[in-house]
């Protein structure tokens, strides 16, 4: 057995309460976005006023930033790799990677909806506005969660005591969570830019 | 894919498989291979959505490609695959409904009673938005 799973203790399954926790609050969130997207998808054809979604949705910027979550998510998981082979260098710098790709989807969304905002779609300019923003907006959040979440992994792993025998795990559910967020923007982005309306 | 990938899991004294004595035995270079593909499947999605294919085709390959994508990551990179059979179950049961949400909400208010009765008129050029009851 590794040294990153020395403290973990017996359950009955076998599996660490932590990361049964996780995927769980996981399967938890699959109805929670289960419940934006169909609000989107009731909503989008009803507004009686403009700006829709043909007219403004901008897919080369969004697929540019779909391109950069998903190489987060491939230095994520280098990121886990390397905090299970022992090899800390690998990790800190695939989190750091990680981290800067996060703020690199924060910034083209944070393009995206200034954009949106000039061209006159706001919260509450339509119900296709609406439902855009919240659906978007809190997968956002979530993507900003996760870089927090990463961050304060990263720093601790530079403390002088790093992120103790449980290191692996720790980043391990970090991963979880980032690569949760990371398969439901596949689903926003199909579901909201590649299918034509 | 390594050798490795395809043996099987260890199990403990329950007959489970003992999902944390081992790492998942991917490599980094299969990891990078994977992210290029998912890099490939993405970069095909945006070519069919400017396609111009019939919209029923167009909609199913979308759905399907995605749907490949969600998994592959589901399953190499948050290592589902290596884990124990319980957590497929748990993160199942949460795709599951909330998928059958989506289409259940969606089959509800596909037709809309208020679009045929007149509910709502239809709003003329440059007119304001009429008031919602």
């Amino acid at each position: 057995m590794s040294a990153a799973h020395e403290t973990q203790h017996h359950t009955t399954t076998g599996i660490d309460n932590r990361k049964m926790l996780m995927w769980i609050f996981l399967a938890s969130e699959c109805l929670f976005f289960g419940a934006l997207i169909s609000t989107y998808l009731i909503f989008q054809g009803e507004s009686v006023v403009g700006p829709t979604p043909h007219e403004i949705l901008n897919i080369p910027v969004t697929s540019a930033s779909s391109f950069v979550l998903l190489m987060s998510s491939v230095t994520m998981v280098l990121a886990v790799y390397g905090a299970q082979h022992g090899r800390l260098g690998m990790m800190k710098l695939m989190l750091l990677a990680t981290i800067l790709l996060g703020i690199g989807f924060l910034g083209f969304q944070a393009y995206e909806f200034t954009e949106f905002v000039h061209e006159g779609l706001g919260l509450t300019t339509n119900q296709f506005g609406s439902s855009f923003f919240v659906l978007t907006g809190f997968h956002g959040t979530h993507v900003a969660v996760g870089v927090l979440y990463l961050l304060s992994l990263l720093v601790a792993s530079n403390r002088r005591t790093g992120l103790g025998a449980d290191r692996a795990l720790h980043i391990d559910l970090a991963g979880l969570y980032w690569h949760f967020v990371d398969v439901v923007w596949i689903v926003i982005f199909t579901i909201i830019y590649l299918i034509p309306h | 894919m390594s050798h490795e990938a395809h043996a099987p899991a260890h199990t403990d004294a329950h007959g489970a498989p003992a999902a944390h004595d081992e790492h998942p035995p991917t490599s980094i270079r299969e990891y990078g291979l994977i992210g290029l593909g998912l890099m490939a499947i993405t970069a095909v999605e945006l070519w069919v959505s400017y396609s111009g294919l019939a919209y029923g085709t167009l909609v199913a390959i979308l759905i399907v490609l995605s749907a490949f994508k969600f998994w592959v990551v589901v399953w190499m990179f948050m290592h589902l695959r290596f884990e124990h059979g319980l957590l497929t179950k748990l993160f199942s049961f949460g795709l599951i409904l909330g998928t059958a949400m989506i289409l259940a909400t969606t089959a509800l208010f596909w037709h809309d009673a208020t679009d045929s009765v007149g509910g709502i008129p239809e709003a003329a050029p440059g007119a304001a938005a009429p008031a919602k009851h």
